[in-house]
């Protein structure tokens, strides 16, 4: 699913963003990606999601590898993925349905089940109510589950979400947790940054990764077969 | 496909929305397509309007031959039949001195009386010959070859000058036609640049998402299409008042200026004026959208 070898991403103004990292996700794991502020998380999923480029090293997802002059595969492999983004990126003056079921428009969804997805990824981020109202008319911590809903209606292969909770009471956080990590079970990656420790150190099960000055630490953890 | 069919509804109301978010300088790019448009269908108007005119008066050439004095009626009859047997010539007939003086009569018409003032009249006989107009060189270098033709009144001075006149209004038709292409671009382009950079954030978030670009830009080419054909619509509808006012008026002025039916002009214009608009529309908007990358 992804595979990176020696990976490493410098900006333009010559900041280490990350720094030589090896990775190796299979399909259907979940991640979880930790770390302070500025310590590498985005910059991460920016590479998986193709929003930034390699400065050295080789990286791959979902077959597809991920270099500056391969930009138009990129942008058809992200069909194939539903992002939570940090700031949502929301359409605004449309409503929550029509954010959703825009982000499935272009898929390869039968037009027909495309409104029952929106709708069925609203109930479950809980905003069933807020189907028709305008994204600007809502929160925060509700257009965040906008963009959850948006994310997981496309029926991704991988999910990439940043900060999926950021914005959330723990009660909604521990239930979006939950449910992105459901995924996995319809063989789906689930990959997920968050600087809340508290909402995943009881997790039992997945690939933990810590990201401090750009660099991985990695620590697997598997429910023990009975 | 089946997604483009499917998301035909959502093109048309993106296009809508587009028009809607800058609806001031959208309306004032339409006011200005409408007026360049409108100052295309005036020069085709025009156009059609000489070609017409033109065609009538080169099918109706005539040249009158003037025989000298003192001719029988046999010498003239074997000078008509020479006349007939000229290539390029058509009906050949005999005007007299009658004829002649009734046909000033009708000119003339209420002025008529100032022929009271000659004592005898004034007019001559003469032989009045129908000709094609692409062969008048020759037919009239014939007809001074012939025997006893006094003097030769042809309208080829007349006809040229036309021909003239027809020609400087091809090259301002075809001016005219080749400004209102480059502008009309200029500014469908431009609109529809403004549009994306205005949009640029939610083109952004379709761009992360995965949509194809021809998703993305389809509803800014269904804009510069309804931009470029509301001005050929408003210029249209300015062509058709204006000829009917204008064809009422000449027709009342010089009723003797063989015109083309209005309905065939405007049908015409207005037909050239939609599909340029509407295939104008859609290359500015090309132009537009034109160079937006992956990133």
């Amino acid at each position: 699913m992804i595979e990176a070898k020696d990976v490493s991403l410098i900006y333009e103004n010559g900041t280490v963003a990350l720094k030589d990292v090896n990775l190796h996700i299979n399909p259907g794991e979940i991640v979880y990606i930790t770390g302070p502020s500025g310590s590498g998380k985005t910059s991460l999923l920016k590479l998986l999601m193709g929003m930034e480029y390699p400065t050295h090293g080789y990286l791959k997802v979902m077959d597809q590898v991920m270099e500056k002059n391969r930009a138009h595969e990129i942008r058809r492999m992200r069909r194939k993925i539903g992002p939570v983004f940090q700031e949502f990126k929301l359409i605004r003056g449309r409503t929550a349905f029509e954010n959703v079921l825009l982000g499935m428009r272009f898929l390869d969804i039968p037009p027909k089940s495309m409104k029952e997805y929106a709708m069925e990824a609203l109930e479950n981020v809980g905003l069933q109510h807020k189907a028709s109202s305008l994204v600007e008319m809502l929160s925060w911590g509700e257009s965040q589950r906008v963009a959850i809903a948006r994310a997981i209606a496309r029926r991704p292969s991988l999910i990439l979400a940043d900060e999926p909770t950021g914005n959330l009471d723990v009660d909604n956080a521990m239930n979006i947790m939950d449910l992105l990590a459901s995924f996995k079970d319809a063989n789906t990656t689930v990959i997920i940054t968050t600087h809340a420790t508290h909402l995943i150190d009881h997790k039992k099960e997945g690939t933990f990764i810590r990201i401090k000055n750009g660099t991985l630490k990695v620590e697997k953890r598997e429910v023990a077969n009975v | 496909m089946k997604n483009i069919v499917y998301n035909i509804g959502y093109f048309f109301s993106e296009a809508r929305t587009l028009l809607k978010i800058d609806l001031l300088p959208n309306m004032l790019s339409i006011i200005s397509i409408g007026l360049i448009f409108f100052i295309l269908a005036l020069v085709l108007s025009g156009w059609d309007i000489m070609n017409f005119t033109i065609d009538i008066i080169e099918r109706e050439a005539e040249i009158n031959v003037y025989y000298k004095e003192g001719l029988s009626h046999e010498d003239i009859s074997k000078l008509m039949d020479s006349i007939k047997s000229i290539e390029g010539v058509g009906a050949v007939e005999m005007v007299d001195e009658e004829e002649s003086y009734s046909r000033m009569k009708d000119i003339l018409g209420d002025e008529a009386h100032i022929l009271e003032l000659f004592e005898d009249n004034p007019f001559s006989p003469f032989i009045e010959v129908k000709i094609n107009i692409s062969e008048s060189e020759s037919i009239l270098n014939r007809l001074h070859e012939l025997e006893n033709i006094d003097y030769i009144r042809d309208n080829k001075s007349v006809i040229d000058r036309l021909k003239d006149i027809v020609s400087v209004f091809k090259i301002i038709g075809l001016l005219a036609v080749a400004a209102v292409g480059v502008s009309t671009l200029m500014v469908v382009s431009h609109i529809i640049r403004q549009g994306i950079y205005n949009n640029r954030d939610e083109i952004n978030t379709l761009k992360l998402l995965g949509a194809p670009q021809i998703f993305i830009d389809f509803p800014f080419l269904l804009e510069g299409l309804f931009l470029t054909l509301i001005g050929g619509f408003i210029a249209s509808t300015m062509i058709f008042i204006l000829l009917n006012y204008g064809y009422g008026q000449v027709e009342m002025a010089i009723p003797f200026i063989p015109l083309p039916s209005a309905d065939s002009v405007i049908r015409e214009v207005v037909m050239f004026i939609i599909v340029t608009s509407g295939i104008l529309g859609i290359v500015g908007s090309l132009l537009g959208v034109a160079n937006q990358g992956d990133n």
